[in-house]
């Protein structure tokens, strides 16, 4: 899940970071036209970061069943808002995809930023947060079938499951 | 234009190889569709990471 350092890099003061999310039976994976690497969009001054990103998706990949915010860090001299995005598995075609493991999340301070995120942090910080929206959210709930809703049961804090 | 093979590697994964003309036609596309971006020539060419005089310029981009 890792970017190759050198070359070329997307610029701009701030950024959306996607990261594309199917089922592949009951194990959540990773792909996307970067494979699992973090997805990197510029965006202008003017950009409606969702917009991009949905339309995006929509050009590259096909149409997302879900494009959701999910946090912003402030890295790499930028701005960067994480995206999870959900598709359905006969949009992977062939893109590389990978098993989602599980990490600790980056923890804030009480007024101050993690001194240090990993993208995997990121993905489990928004695994939660779908995970939460498929709790709360009936826009959200509605578009995750029952399988997906098993899936990220896993990310959901233990209180939280009996409410489901 | 240049008939030197050039490489120009996207911190995504994504590289091409081909002439100037090429790699900034494939460099620009990638950056418009994938990344939002439209670098310009005189960027893509900042971007080169190799010049290979022995390579051909039909190797084409990948993935």
């Amino acid at each position: 899940m890792t970017r190759t350092p050198g070359g070329w890099d997307v610029d701009g003061p701030i950024r959306a970071e996607v990261f594309v999310v199917w089922l592949n039976g009951d194990r959540l994976e990773l792909t996307g036209p970067c494979g699992a690497a973090p997805w990197i969009l510029e965006l202008g001054a003017t950009d409606h970061p969702v917009e991009v990103v949905d339309r995006t998706v929509r050009d590259v990949v096909g149409e997302p069943r879900l494009v959701h915010s999910t946090s912003w860090r402030r890295d790499r001299d930028a701005v960067i808002l994480s995206f999870v995005v959900v598709i359905d598995g006969e949009l992977v075609g062939s893109m590389e995809s990978q098993p989602i493991g599980r990490r600790e999340l980056a923890r804030s301070g009480a007024t101050a930023a993690p001194r240090e995120i990993a993208t995997e942090q990121v993905v489990e910080h928004g695994l939660r947060h779908m995970a939460w929206l498929a709790q709360d959210d009936p826009v959200v709930r509605a578009e995750l079938p029952v399988p997906w809703r098993d899936a990220l049961a896993g990310y959901t804090p233990e209180p939280f499951r009996s409410l489901g | 234009m240049g008939r030197k093979t050039l490489l120009v590697r996207c911190a995504c994964g994504w590289e091409t190889t081909g002439n100037e003309d090429e790699v900034v036609a494939a460099t620009q596309e990638h950056g418009r569709r994938i990344h939002n971006m439209l670098p310009t020539r005189d960027e893509v060419l900042a971007m080169v990471v190799r010049d290979d005089p022995a390579a051909t310029a039909t190797e084409g981009t990948k993935p």
